[in-house]
């Protein structure tokens, strides 16, 4: 699989409320992209528009150069945040089911959702109803359901809430894997740790714009450089507050993060932090995701 | 002969309902396997057989139908297992045998009695005839005693021996008057036997001979002709069990597609098929599976009907001639047709059962008019101007235009007519559901109104 999944211009109102504004970026196939936001920015509208589910005022969705309609969307998979299965219906025969919405023959659809239980640990659970299971293997179900037709474009909105570590690094796997298998894989979330180890690229949005688009690496090393500093009983990091050029950026249990501007001179910098005691730490760092979005919504 | 039939079909539902329920227990009992615990509730080839001939059924329709089959076959399979369904038709089975069954019950036990008859005095042929032909007249088993005298007559009368005793060829006595509850005497064959000998004594009086009076007796009423063909009796040309069939049927499966949108939308799961096939296909297939499992339930129970009542010698259906039978099919189908819509549309503004029941009355208004308004008609037999109206109206057509064919009061060009404005009217109340289903099932939280949505699907 190659290509990429395009949202060019998108915009979306409620009234005055403006959901997403001339929004565009691009997933390519073979990455897993981060989309990340507040509460209200709009990523959940933006994921929607990508299948048709809510009505674009401007802007259009594109894969591969072309118009996404009905029949590409057939081979896009897509979780919703609010999970959807039918709670009274077997486990088996509704991935079947979805399997078989999307294309794939009766014994296409049954051997994928062997496959697929398998492969989340689930299949004791095949002939069992949905709302009989725990929420962290309906999780699984809802996965498999967007998973079952070996989709193309792979589209996840908040896949990891909820999970414990294990659930996290299950799904986390699979999201990978299909990237690597040449998926293009969309998916939110507000678990930052879990974005950095998972994406090649990340995407941030706010009041329905971008903001800032890049690989990981990209945003790790851009910004400004960043040191961090331990000084022997200093948990404030005051030291550091009036430096010019240099601003705190995150205070963690004595570690203190500062981000340096060009014109400044790390040794100045340690010359300070001598001042304020004895230095156990000062060593430079990457800018984490966390910061990266933080300083974005600023 | 019709108590052998009532047995077996009373076995065969009772059967029925304890395979349903053995069924509902092995199933309880594995959906209770703990979700923690591996290994419990994996496929059996047994569960797979068992769903087998319901899923060949279903593929056939998604073959033949694609995504629109594929909806509709899970909606034939989930409504066919589901328990409601079950229960539902095990109950409309034994409703309809209990309204055809207990009737002939209740006439049986008013029919063929025995009596014995004490006769004091000459038993002469022809009075032996009368007692006899007064026994069949009443339904009774007559058997005839002689009885040396008046006073064994009443000895017997008081004793039970006898039923009723005849004196002297031209009176009746009996030990207690045969209205009374404890008498043992059939009232209405110590009426005919009066009656027969009050007769008798007429013709003795007049001087007839036997075989006279024999003419007399079998004489047959003069045929009577009208110059106009006389209206079908109500009875004979409209069938209330009908009318009451078609109501609890149109009501009940509009309700299912009320209910099925409301639960795909409070479930999100709508969200997901949405997110691969069209509004109007997930609609239409629906439609399609739960009028098909409508279709299937009609016409077991109709069927179902049918036998019995022919089995047990019920005249509760007679009154139903084929054509009216196939007319209140069509009309269920075209009715359904029309509805169905309309409750789809209502279902996916609502996502809570108590929303679903504050939309379900208004709903059934008309098909509560509808219903009432045939009813009286069907059993006064005089439609009216208003009655012909709603006979072409899609709301109230499919309760109407039945009752108006049983009385012969509709051309087959009318009848066309009817049904093809029901079809427009489905048409076009399709297009506007469809509509409002768009916009409205991905709306959550509070429920939409049809002011909103309809300010919203405005240009």
């Amino acid at each position: 699989m190659s290509g990429s999944l395009e949202l060019q211009g998108l915009r979306r109102t409620f009234g005055s409320l403006i959901a997403l504004d001339n929004l565009s970026f691009e997933v390519p196939a073979g990455q897993v992209v981060g989309f990340l936001g507040p509460n209200g920015a709009g990523k959940t509208t933006a994921m929607r528009a990508i299948f048709g589910l809510t009505e674009l005022d401007s802007g259009s969705v594109r894969w591969n150069g072309a118009q996404v309609g009905q029949a590409q969307r057939r081979r896009f998979g897509y979780m919703p945040e609010e999970r959807g299965l039918y709670p009274g219906m077997l486990v088996g025969e509704q991935i079947e089911y979805l399997g078989r919405l999307h294309g794939l023959s009766a014994a296409e659809a049954a051997t994928a959702t062997d496959t697929w239980l398998e492969r989340l640990d689930i299949a004791d659970r095949r002939n069992s109803k949905v709302e009989t299971l725990s929420h962290g293997n309906q999780q699984r179900v809802q996965l498999m359901a967007a998973l079952v037709h070996k989709p193309e474009v792979l589209v996840l909105d908040e896949p990891l809430s909820g999970l414990d570590p294990t659930g996290i690094d299950a799904i986390g796997k699979v999201l990978i894997d299909q990237a690597r298998s040449g998926c293009c894989v969309l998916f939110s979330s507000h678990q930052l740790d879990q974005v950095e180890d998972l994406c090649e690229q990340v995407t941030i949005i706010d009041h329905g714009r971008l903001v800032v688009s890049g690989t990981v690496d990209e945003l790790a090393t851009s910004g400004g450089r960043r040191l961090q500093v331990r000084i022997e009983g200093d948990r404030t990091g005051e030291w550091a507050r009036h430096l010019t050029g240099v601003t705190v950026s995150e205070v963690d249990g004595g570690a203190v993060r500062l981000v340096l501007e060009s014109s400044v001179d790390s040794d100045d910098v340690l010359r300070a932090a001598m001042r304020g005691g004895r230095v156990t730490q000062f060593s430079f760092e990457r800018r984490r995701l966390s910061e990266v979005f933080r300083e974005a919504l600023k | 002969m019709k108590y052998a039939y009532t047995a077996l079909v009373a076995v065969a539902v009772v059967a029925r309902l304890l395979w349903f329920l053995r069924r509902r227990k092995r199933r309880a009992g594995k959906d209770l396997v703990p979700d923690s615990a591996n290994g419990g509730a994996v496929g059996s080839p047994a569960a797979g057989s068992v769903t087998g001939s319901r899923r060949r059924t279903s593929h056939v329709i998604e073959d033949a139908l694609g995504e629109v089959g594929m909806v509709a076959g899970r909606e034939i399979r989930e409504r066919i297992r589901g328990r409601i369904f079950r229960i539902g038709t095990l109950v409309l089975l034994v409703a309809v045998a209990a309204a055809i069954v207990i009737p002939t019950l209740h006439h049986s036990s008013g029919g063929p009695t025995k009596q014995t008859v004490g006769v004091v005095g000459r038993l002469s042929p022809q009075l032996e005839q009368v007692v006899r032909a007064a026994g069949t007249a009443s339904q009774d088993v007559v058997k005839v005693v002689p009885e040396r005298s008046l006073a064994a007559a009443k000895t017997d009368l008081r004793s039970g021996k006898v039923d009723l005793a005849i004196v002297g060829g031209n009176r009746v006595l009996l030990n207690l008057p045969a209205s009374a509850s404890s008498s043992p005497a059939d009232p209405s064959l110590v009426q005919t036997v009066a009656s027969y000998l009050g007769v008798l004594k007429a013709y003795r009086a007049g001087g007839l001979t036997p075989r006279q009076a024999g003419l007399v007796d079998n004489a047959k009423s003069a045929p009577v002709n009208t110059l106009q063909p006389s209206p079908k009796s109500t009875t004979t040309g409209t069938s209330v069990f009908g009318l009451v069939l078609l109501f609890f049927m149109l009501t009940q499966y509009n309700t299912w597609i009320l209910i099925g949108v409301m639960q795909e939308k409070s479930s999100r799961v709508v969200e997901v098929l949405l997110a691969t096939v069209r509004p109007l296909q997930l609609l239409g297939g629906k439609v399609l599976g739960i009028g098909l499992v409508a279709l299937g339930q009609a016409a077991l129970v109709v069927g179902f009907a049918l036998i019995l009542a022919k089995a047990v010698g019920s005249n509760l259906l007679h009154g139903t001639g084929p054509l009216v039978l196939a007319c209140q099919l069509l009309w269920l189908v075209l009715g359904y047709a029309f509805y169905c819509w309309v409750y789809a549309a209502a279902g996916s503004t609502a996502e809570r059962q108590d929303q679903v029941q504050t939309l379900a009355l208004p709903l059934s208004v008309p098909i509560l008019v509808g219903y009432v308004f045939a009813l009286t008609v069907s059993s006064s037999g005089h439609p009216d101007l208003i009655f012909k109206i709603f006979a072409y109206l899609p709301p109230t057509a499919p309760f109407c235009m039945p009752v108006l064919v049983g009385l012969s009061q509709v051309t087959w060009w009318e009848f066309g007519a009817s049904v093809l404005i029901s079809i427009a009217g489905t048409v076009g109340m399709a297009v506007f559901a469809a509509r409002i289903y768009r916009r409205a099932v991905l709306q959550t939280g509070a429920r939409v109104s049809i002011r909103q949505l309809l300010a919203r699907a405005a240009p």
